[in-house]
């Protein structure tokens, strides 16, 4: 992530694109940058130099490139602001982007459930990141209506150990915000343990590969339906598809899209999301056959 | 304010929590001082709470010259919280007489012995929603999940119990039998 001031930050974006890096994110805000970016790895040195020129900050986003859902039992005042916003503001600045959701029905021990439609608008996310209490036994009671999630996903709550492959603890309910050192380190543990379960997808991904990288993809759109300035977030990406903040009639032109010689409404599953605009989920390779021939 | 918290069947983590839960809860609504002793029974394999507390000395009113510094034909609002308060007692008491005339002026057109008795009205009587605000912080602090609830009267204390489920006989008598001890004991 690249902070500093638009002295000369037009430069750096063609840099990036010239080196065949992409722009995952910009954000202007009066005389303050921020820009989210993917380089190759042997070019940090440039890019490095080149922020030095402009006095500007680059700072490493392990998270950068992915949706994650945070969920709590409910948006009461149990359980916001603290410690939800907390965790959703550590994570952004770790480059993701984040959602909250408060569940319908999630509360209690025995009468805790998640419903069909919360499932799904949770799994149009990279991962989820599930905000429970302070008592063992009823977090036990509820890993069962997590486990139905079929995206990776990591429990945060308060007993400091738990049987459980995906859960972080110290966390829990809270009456004030997380500002001291100790704190920050949990909220780091966390981070490094999303990071990690989003590695496992990823190499998943990696193993079989998509059509087309969806910072490529990111970029076609933007060449035929261009960012409207000010808007926030018209496009954000997912480890494998984009969510499109979109008109329902530029759907079909975002279907003729043309990446290589195919279209893109044959390599990717465009779906309306059931939360914000629309859904792209881009195919593996191996269905589509190569965008190149 | 003294906090007992008792867990039964629960780690050491809940206990710790609930009782700087109940204590920065109550802290936030004001209510603080106004509480002798909290005592919360936490049993989270049977998904039972039991809540009590003490309601101690309150805090006198808030009168009008707490609130304000008198100048000529006017009254200047030195705490700005309790101007909404302070300008509806003043326009039920005056009518017309009173008027707003900046952000933390309000001017008065009043007699000599008026404008000395405008100075001894009461603002605002924690008095009159201390039982509400406690029961607001009760509600913050049992679990969401618990929405079945059941008060136990007596004559000094706010009792309640709660679950998430049909709160029986069985555990009725029990909670009595544990408020006779803790009134005893406090």
């Amino acid at each position: 992530m690249f902070e500093g001031g638009v002295y000369k930050f037009n430069e750096l974006k063609e840099l990036v694109e010239d080196l065949g890096g992409f722009i995952i994110q910009e954000l202007v805000m009066q005389t303050d940058t921020i820009l989210h970016m993917a380089f190759p790895v042997e070019d940090e040195r440039e890019i490095r130099e080149k922020v030095k020129e402009l006095g500007g900050k680059l700072i490493d986003l392990p998270l950068a490139g992915t949706e994650i859902m945070i969920v709590t039992p409910s948006l009461g005042k149990h359980h916001a602001v603290n410690p939800l916003c907390d965790i959703g503001e550590y994570l952004r600045r770790k480059g993701a982007i984040t959602n909250i959701m408060g569940l319908a029905r999630g509360v209690g021990k025995r009468i805790a459930q998640i419903t069909r439609e919360e499932k799904r608008i949770m799994e149009e996310c990279d991962a989820v990141i599930f905000v429970v209490g302070n008592f063992r036994e009823c977090i036990e009671a509820k890993l069962n209506i997590f486990e139905v999630i079929n995206v990776p996903y990591l429990i945060v709550g308060g007993p400091p150990k738990l049987e459980c492959e995906h859960y972080v603890g110290g966390i829990g309910r809270r009456t004030d915000r997380m500002r001291r050192k100790e704190e920050f380190d949990k909220l780091e543990e966390m981070t490094t343990k999303l990071g990690e379960i989003l590695d496992e997808k990823r190499k998943e991904v990696e193993e079989d590969p998509l059509a087309a990288s969806p910072l490529f993809i990111k970029e076609l759109i933007e060449l035929v339906i261009p960012p409207i300035p000010g808007e926030e977030l018209p496009i954000v990406i997912h480890i494998d598809g984009l969510r499109l903040n979109i008109e329902e009639q530029d759907e079909p032109r975002i279907r003729n899209i043309e990446v290589g010689k195919k279209k893109l409404g044959e390599i990717c599953e465009i779906t309306k999301s059931l939360y914000k605009g629309y859904l792209l989920k881009i195919l593996p390779e191996a269905v589509t056959g190569s965008v190149f021939y | 304010m003294e906090v007992t918290v008792e867990v039964e069947g629960a780690d050491e983590f809940a206990t710790t929590s609930y009782a700087k839960i109940c204590q920065d809860t109550f802290r936030d609504l004001g209510v603080r001082t106004s509480i002798d002793h909290t005592y919360l029974y936490i049993n989270p394999q049977e998904h039972l709470f039991l809540i009590s507390v003490k309601i101690g000395r309150v805090a006198s009113p808030i009168k009008v010259r707490d609130v304000t510094q008198p100048e000529i034909d006017k009254l200047k609002i030195t705490d700005e919280k309790y101007a909404p308060k302070l300008l509806a007692v003043l326009w039920d008491a005056y009518g017309e007489r009173v008027q707003q005339v900046g952000r933390l002026e309000i001017g008065l057109k009043l007699t000599d012995k008026e404008t000395e008795a405008v100075k001894e009205l009461i603002v605002y009587d924690p008095r009159e929603d201390l039982i509400a605000r406690i029961l607001d912080g009760i509600d913050r602090i049992l679990p969401e999940g618990a929405r079945v609830r059941y008060p136990i009267p007596s004559p000094e204390r706010i009792t309640i119990i709660a679950s998430e489920n049909p709160i029986g006989e069985e555990w009725k008598t029990r909670a009595a039998d544990m408020l006779r001890s803790i009134e005893t004991n406090v």
